[in-house]
């Protein structure tokens, strides 16, 4: 098992996994950027947005793609984030029109959280509903590892 | 008598012939040499151009290939990286450069226009530079390509037993071993370490590259597909 850790967070990986964790550089003096997570169980191409953009076209089918990303803290409170704790997967929440960018066979996964008082958007992208099962255990195993730092 | 001193004769006569023609040999030997590093004295034969003279190039694709690890260390933009090396179904070229040493600014060049470096598809580049504190961010940033991973990871030469840059290292990642290794003045050198390594690798690890066929469609180890007989699969193609 490796681990990765940066930025109030520790994820530790599974064999064939690889990870970054990132916060944008700020671009104005008042602005506060945050964490960005991207795991996935192939190659991560360098150039790509928070959200998969730019990876996902190359996923094949047995690929995942899981994105946590923080928000600010004037996101706390909010209904959205109400659920506690960092959340598990299951085949049921996958659907083609939960991707933030629709491609043919790859399905999407959108969970909303607050873990140890920081806003979170977990984001699994599979490659295809043939791998769901092994994808959905495997992404599974990965949020079990993860901790979040206040 | 004369006999004795006629045979004592002829073995020294020998010895001495053995003698000059070892002299010879070794007296071409240096100038051969000489020659190679520019230093020779046939003004007929034209020197090689020191650009493109190979500095160090051993392939290793022995048995005893060294264990391969996978890459943690930092990027370049406030984040932690941890890339996959081993247990994976492609192939990962480690290139150890770093800013200050004259010969990698070929490197960071070349690796600028990834579409020029006519790696083989299933070859990934990774930029391993030291750490930090060894290392200028700022510069780094300079000239750090945007379509490969660049991890600033002295823990990575460490393993790798790096003995200074540029260094390159191919790893198998279905094996997890380092298929070959060395460094070169020119991205061609380094490329026909890749093309060295592949071709050992043919003659080692047929198993290995239909390993890597099997999982690039997604067959991994127990598929039931690879269970099948040729009944089982003559019966699919006639339904």
């Amino acid at each position: 098992m490796n681990t990765l850790s940066a930025h109030g967070l520790a994820v530790g990986l599974p064999a064939g996994w690889e990870g970054r964790i990132q916060r944008r550089l700020a671009t104005a003096a008042s602005e506060q950027t945050h964490a960005v997570v991207h795991l996935a169980n192939f190659a991560l191409p360098e150039e790509r947005d928070d959200f998969g953009g730019g990876v996902t076209p190359a996923m094949r089918s047995s690929d995942v793609l899981v994105v946590l990303f923080e928000y600010g803290p004037e996101s706390a409170g909010s209904r959205l984030f109400a659920a506690q704790g960092m959340p598990r997967v299951s085949a049921d929440m996958f659907g083609s029109k939960r991707l933030q960018r629709p491609l043919p066979g790859q399905l999407g996964c959108q969970r909303f959280f607050t873990a140890n008082g920081r806003q979170f958007c977990l984001y699994v992208v599979a490659g295809s509903r043939v791998y769901l099962a092994r994808i959905v255990a495997e992404v599974n195993a990965v949020l079990a590892d993860v901790a979040v730092g206040p | 008598m004369t006999n004795t001193v006629l045979v004592i004769e002829s073995v020294v006569l020998v010895l001495l012939t053995v003698l000059v023609a070892g002299l010879l040999r070794s007296h071409a030997e240096i100038l051969r040499r000489l020659h190679m590093l520019g230093a020779g004295v046939d003004p007929d034969v034209p020197l090689p151009d020191p650009r493109t003279r190979s500095v160090d190039l051993p392939a290793h694709a022995t048995a005893a290939f060294v264990d391969a690890a996978d890459v943690d260390g930092g990027g370049l933009r406030d984040d932690a990286v941890h890339v996959a090396v081993i247990g994976i179904r492609h192939r990962t070229l480690l290139a150890f450069l770093s800013t200050g040493c004259l010969t990698c600014q070929t490197f960071w060049d070349a690796f600028g226009d990834a579409g020029r470096l006519g790696l083989p598809d299933d070859v990934r580049l990774v930029v391993v530079t030291k750490d930090a504190h060894e290392e200028s961010i700022s510069a780094l940033r300079s000239v750090a390509p945007k379509a490969a991973a660049v991890v600033m990871s002295s823990t990575a030469w460490t393993d790798y037993r790096v003995p200074g840059s540029p260094y390159f290292v191919l790893v198998d990642g279905i094996a997890g071993r380092v298929r070959g290794e060395g460094t070169g003045a020119t991205w061609d050198q380094v490329k026909n370490l890749l093309r060295q390594a592949g071709d050992d690798a043919d003659d080692a690890g047929r198993e290995v590259r239909i390993d890597r066929e099997l999982l690039a469609h997604g067959i991994a180890p127990g598929d039931p597909s690879l269970y099948r007989t040729a009944e089982q699969i003559a019966e699919d193609a006639r339904a």
